[in-house]
């Protein structure tokens, strides 16, 4: 259970950690939080030979509103991600993520960066982030380029990431009157926990909720019942153009449990996170209507 | 490539050389010497290797110490300031959160961080601050207590709790909950366990483990591994001795490492000793084994079909054990009774999981004696089992005991790292060092038996049981272990807690390509007690009588024995019952809460201490002795103490090998000594870790050490007051019979104002007769147990009993149960220190709600455990700890030393059935295979909907969103 022999570079500049990666090229992974690859090296799930420590770069860290909304530097710890006060007021679905994730000393090492590059099926974060409609940057040497998270998951552990781009930041779109979003999760015990199965959702109602509060968009995505954070474009249309009530949100809830696509492991079988998933489903869809209505309040 | 970095630990910068693959955690622990932190999972799961970042705690496994330059790093040896304890650590002190203490450090340090940032914390903020450091022995009551006192900036002694004792001791140092005496010590991490011991010269082994569940082993090749730099030796079957070893006498059946056949995914193949730990992890993966992979059987039903795969061929259809006991005439009872319920239970794989893993280094003084340290509950047996295996005078065994980090019976047998460290250090003439990691513990084994359990109950019209049969199949895994004594237990204990008058039992311990199950707290007993719980429970409904009052009638009496030739001394099963029945509000709440609020009782006993000693026979070189007929009784004193009384008479030395492992034995032996020579606690060593020191007990096992080893200190103590005697009556002028010692001074009975101080007697002794000694030795009474095969497991002085009552919510949507209160009374006898007491019980009620919820060992198809750490094998953080309220009724055990009885294993026993009970409650199902898992119970739901069309319960989000 030791790492194998390594070597760290300590990168100042996302120029520097371009040249290090180009120099050590495939055998070589960055180095962030490292709560996932030092475990992986370890247990030897992956092997590499340099780690490339994105913590020293400064324009990495940080949270910051935007025109078009909220910035997370792709290193900011998880805990900074709970404890910002921009989070807690303007975008507060996240800490439903972000404050059950793991446990403290987790939280304080690993970044939200490193929670979305791992894709990790069950990792807590993504499933929100793309309920709010959450897209990252991604630099390399080349440019600059945008991708959205709907998008950049391509499996377990895979996205379109290339092994020369670094995530730099995580854009989140500012959430208007009458939207509300949350996450559900369920764990085998309270505290230091994965996820068997978790749901966010978001809602976007009509108009500034006097216009009857009919659903005008909805986002429905699983979690850790399938190999990337999945959409459920059907849970989505079964609220479309209605008021949430226990039919409509019951006819989603069906409809996600119909989308998952789990897999039986020591946390759960496939049959059960089915159950999680229909019972989450609609937790998660009436927290983020009772906030989407508080938002036009 | 080396680097070199200057790190700043606790304020000081240190220049130090590492690898850039070096964790921060090893470089404290090995080239700082900060030891204080622990390694206890090695992958961010346990939190014991806490350190502050920056004020922030995180896992310092999981933090490079190369990128560390410039930050300021906090271990739990910066938290005291020049040997003064912070209040924090004076709280843990004082409240009790303390146990093994292998934990403690990640605890107190994490607890600290969030003191600094907020200091008045409520307790949802505690417990999710430390919800990423795990303990198995607390309970987590303590540490919640202790760091919401410091949070409230109360600084005075004892414990904060409402937990209940009787009022009533009229000793001046037993009966009080005075603080651990390794507490200090644990709190500031310079408590030392085996793998914080580094000896000078010192190398590291590693034991490669089977890839397959079964096989033959048809070559080994060790060249590359040999020839890798830094490796020292490699070992295989081929270079260990011929003697097979085990636990149970009859059935040795392990080798130290495979010979032939390999019976379990990590079954010992060879081991390497190197340089570094690292390097002999990198040989292991150069051994090259060729196997003949053979079909291999998982599940004790297939085992004993016909045609199955066989493990070894004198377990013939691998039946390891069988038992059948017959008393009285259980036909009849059932003829006679009114009314008969069958059910079939089913247990769980449940692993000890203590923090701390395995660890032992061995190495040979010249004169061929073998120094061994170990991290064992039974100092004594691994002595014995040394001496049998290396063919060695157990005389020449030296066994080191030092700070345990826990064992719930997971180390009470003699481990592979044992042997392979002594094998591996005498070969290369230096000491080695092995540890377990966390996976090689799973694959180890050695936890509770997961039982197949056939339950038949007979009851009169009032409820009265007049007829029990029970039929166990124990899933036993590959070698026997303590598995002849479990599958006795599973029956033995069964009539101890009610009156049955007619009981058959019968008990097949099959053997399977697992690892080798053993003995954990409550050995063998509390599957079959949760089993009968529930079923009793069951059979209370069908009567229509309520839980409670089905126990009254049939709750067993002081002075009884039982169907089983089980002598039941003092017994106060009543009051725990009646106790916690009025404290929880049984009478209010029983069927009368709201779906998805449960409450349940269940209750449970066990020996203290086991009424013969594991082998049979005499201390003696035991590899050529031969097989000794069974006497029934004890051939030599199960428990032995030495006390010395220092030149000046102000420090007394107790020694004995006694073994601390975190439950309390040294602080309650200490106290129990301190009473019978009438000083204070304060003046007392003890010494218990070294058995060039300390002379024979047998170990912390079969919760024996309060009234065995009490004894004998007890008697130690009492044998120096007695020489003591005539010289304080010539001083006090009066007859020896006249000379009574308390308060550390010794007077004339009834007349305390003719006194000398206790110390100034124990000098004048030394300038007269030299040193002044005193000795003490317990033996179980003879006799003890029936005639019938297997009668003398349940054997004891004593039995203990005890009720809980649980309180919980099910959420009917997902199926998850929280636990929201527990309250639990005990008859632990008469208690020597009440917070240790009830710290047993708090631990006890933690870890055995989470072996009913959480905990299961699981395998896949080909017998490879896939859960074999400490995320996928999910064990109750201080987020799921209940509420608990512990109780002790007054009893006093006339077979124990000052009245007392145990309470470290009989606390666990309640547990199980009270939780299964509540979901039903809770539910109207019954889940009856462990752990009841939240599928489970949405399963049994579903069924009943199917069944009934009753609709199940919705949760009422619709309601509150709408």
């Amino acid at each position: 259970m030791y790492i194998p022999d390594i070597e760290l570079h300590e990168a100042g500049t996302l120029k520097q950690a371009a040249s290090l990666m180009a120099q050590h090229g495939p055998d070589a992974r960055w180095l962030a939080g490292g709560t996932d690859v030092l475990v992986d090296l370890k247990t030897g799930r992956v092997s590499t030979s340099h780690l490339i420590s994105l913590n020293r770069i400064e324009c990495l860290h940080g949270i910051s509103e935007t025109d078009e909304g909220l910035r997370i530097g792709a290193l900011t710890t998880i805990t900074e991600l709970g404890r910002s006060s921009l989070v807690s007021e303007k975008y507060s679905p996240i800490l439903d993520a972000a404050l059950q994730m793991a446990a403290q000393q987790v939280r304080n090492m690993a970044t939200a960066g490193g929670n979305i590059t791992s894709a990790v099926p069950c990792a807590d974060l993504p499933p929100i982030l793309k309920a709010l409609g959450a897209s990252v940057t991604l630099w390399s040497m080349e440019g600059e380029r945008r991708v959205p998270l709907d998008t950049f998951f391509t499996g377990p552990r895979q996205t379109l990431r290339r092994s020369d781009e670094v995530l730099t930041a995580i854009h989140i779109p500012e959430m208007p009157q009458g939207f509300g979003a949350a996450y559900a999760r369920f764990a085998q015990r309270n505290g230091n926990a994965i996820a068997v199965a978790g749901v966010a959702a978001s809602l976007l109602l009509d108009g500034d909720g006097t216009g009857g509060g009919t659903v005008q968009k909805a986002r429905v995505v699983l979690n850790a019942v399938a190999p990337t954070p999945k959409h459920v474009p059907e849970a989505e249309a079964a609220l479309a153009g209605k008021k949430p009530d226990a039919e409509s949100v019951q006819a989603a809830a069906g409809a996600a449990r119909a989308a998952a696509e789990p897999i039986t492991d020591v946390r759960g079988t496939a049959e059960f996170r089915r159950d999680l998933v229909e019972a989450l489903t609609r937790r998660a869809l009436w927290s983020a209507y009772k906030r989407a209505k508080e938002s036009t309040a | 490539m080396t680097v070199v970095r200057t790190l700043t630990v606790n304020g000081n910068e240190y220049t130090v050389a590492v690898d850039p693959s070096d964790t921060l955690l090893d470089v404290l622990r090995d080239k700082l010497q900060l030891t204080g932190t622990k390694k206890g999972c090695n992958v961010g799961d346990c939190g014991a290797c806490t350190v502050l970042v920056d004020g922030k705690p995180v896992n310092s496994c999981l933090v490079l110490a190369a990128g560390m330059e410039g930050r300021a790093v906090t271990t739990v040896e910066g938290l005291a300031e020049k040997g003064e304890l912070s209040p924090l650590q004076k709280s843990f002190v004082h409240e009790g959160a303390i146990q093994c203490g292998f934990c403690t450090p990640g605890m107190v340090t994490t607890a600290t961080a969030l003191l600094e940032n907020n200091p008045d914390p409520s307790d949802e903020e505690i417990k999710e601050a430390l919800a990423g450091n795990m303990c198995r022995c607390t309970g987590y009551s303590g540490i919640l207590r202790a760091v919401k006192r410091c949070g409230h900036h109360e600084n005075h002694d004892g414990c904060t709790c409402n937990n209940e004792t009787p009022e009533k001791s009229k000793h001046e140092t037993v009966g009080v909950s005075i603080p651990r005496v390794d507490a200090a010590d644990k709190v500031t991490g310079r408590a030392l366990y085996t793998e914080d011991i580094a000896l000078k010269n010192m190398v590291h082994g590693k034991i490669l483990g089977s890839p397959i569940a079964h096989g033959r082993i048809k070559r080994i090749d060790v060249s590359k591994a040999v020839s890798l730099p830094g490796v020292l030796a490699v070992i295989t079957g081929a270079d260990v001795p011929d003697t097979m070893y085990g636990v149970s006498p009859p059935r040795y059946d392990e080798y130290v490492l495979a010979r032939e056949k390999v019976r379990h995914v990590g079954d010992e193949v060879a081991a390497v000793a190197a340089v570094d730990e690292k390097t002999a992890e990198r040989a292991l993966s150069l051994i090259t084994v060729e196997y003949e992979e053979l079909p291999a059987v998982f599940d004790p039903h297939a085992a004993v079909a016909d045609g199955a795969p066989q493990l070894h061929d004198r377990y013939e259809n691998n039946i390891n054990t069988v038992v059948d006991n017959r008393f009285g005439d259980t036909e009849r009872g059932f003829r006679e009774s009114h009314h008969v319920r069958e059910e079939t239970f089913v247990g769980n794989s449940v692993y000890q999981c203590p923090m701390e893993p395995h660890a032992s280094i061995a190495t040979w003084d010249h004169d061929g004696t073998l120094v061994l340290y170990t991290s064992t509950q039974v100092p004594h047996y691994v002595q014995y089992m040394m001496a049998h295996v290396l063919h060695i005078p157990l005389g020449k065994v030296r066994v080191i005991r030092p700070a345990v980090g826990g064992g719930f019976g997971g180390k009470a047998e003699t481990s592979p790292l044992d042997l392979c460290s002594a094998i591996l250090s005498r070969k290369i003439g230096r000491p080695v060092k092995m540890v377990y990691a966390r996976a090689e513990m799973f694959h180890h084994g050695r936890g509770r038996h997961k039982q197949h359990m056939k339950f038949k109950l007979g009851v009169d019209r009032d409820g009265k049981i007049k007829a029990f049969t029970s039929e166990i199949h124990l899933d036993g895994g590959a070698y026997t272990s303590f598995g002849v004594a479990t599958a006795y237990y599973a029956g033995s204990l069964m009539p101890s807690l009610y009156h049955i008058p007619n009981y058959d039992y019968k008990g097949y311990r099959v053997m399977t390509n697992k690892p080798a199950c053993g003995a954990m707290r409550g050995h063998g007993v509390p599957q079959p007690r949760f089993a009968f719980e529930c079923l009793l429970n069951m059979v209370a409904d069908d009567l229509g009588l309520d839980p409670i009052e089905i126990r009254r009638r049939n709750a067993m009496t002081p002075n009884t024995l039982t169907v089983n030739d089980m002598d039941i001394g003092s017994c106060e099963f009543l009051a725990t019952l009646e106790s916690a029945c009025s404290r929880s509000g049984w009478d209010e709440k029983y069927g009368k809460l709201p779906p998805g609020k449960g409450i349940g009782v269940g209750c449970g006993g066990f020996v203290s201490g086991a009424g013969y000693c594991i082998y049979r026979g005499q201390v003696q070189l035991s590899h050529e002795k031969p097989r000794e007929p069974f006497q029934k009784k004890s051939v030599f004193p199960h428990a032995n103490a030495v006390l010395k009384i220092s030149e000046d008479g102000m420090a007394a030395v107790l020694m004995i090998g006694a073994a601390e492992i975190g439950q309390g034995s040294d602080t309650v032996l200490t106290q129990m000594c301190a009473e019978a020579l009438g000083i204070p606690a304060s003046r007392l060593r003890i010494r218990s870790e070294d058995s060039d020191i300390s002379p024979l007990d047998l170990g912390a096992y079969s919760s024996r050490v309060t009234l065995m080893a009490g004894h004998a200190v007890s008697r130690a103590g009492a044998a120096v007051v007695d020489r003591m005697r005539p010289v304080a009556a010539r001083m006090l002028d009066c007859s020896d019979s006249e000379v009574e010692a308390r308060s550390a001074r010794m007077f004339v009975k009834g007349d305390e104002s003719r006194s000398v101080p206790w110390e100034e007697v124990a000098r004048r002794y030394f300038n007269d007769n030299g040193p002044l000694v005193g000795t003490g030795c317990y033996k179980p009474p003879d006799g003890l147990g029936g005639d019938h095969k297997g009668a003398t497991v349940g054997t004891s002085p004593a039995y203990s009993f005890g009720t809980s009552v649980c309180e919980i919510t099910v959420d009917l949507d997902t199926g998850k149960v929280d636990i929201e209160q527990f309250t639990d009374y005990h008859d632990c006898g008469t208690p020597i220190n009440p917070r240790a007491v009830h710290g047993q019980v708090e631990g006890a009620i933690v870890m055995g709600a989470s072996e009913t919820l959480l905990e299961d060992v699981q395998y896949d198809e080909r017998g490879r455990i896939l859960n074999p750490d400490l995320h996928g094998y999910a064990m109750m953080t201080i987020k799921d700890a209940p509420e608990i309220f512990s109780g002790i009724v007054d009893s006093y055990e006339p077979r124990g030393p000052y009245g007392a009885k145990e309470i470290g294993e009989g606390s666990t026993l309640p547990v199980l059935g009270a939780v299964a009970h509540a979901i039903a409650s809770a539910t109207g199902v019954w889940v009856k295979d462990l752990p009841i898992t939240p599928e489970k119970i949405l399963n049994a739901l579903k069924n009943r909907e199917a069944a009934t069309g009753e609709k199940r319960y919705r949760d009422c989000c619709g309601e509150q969103g709408a």
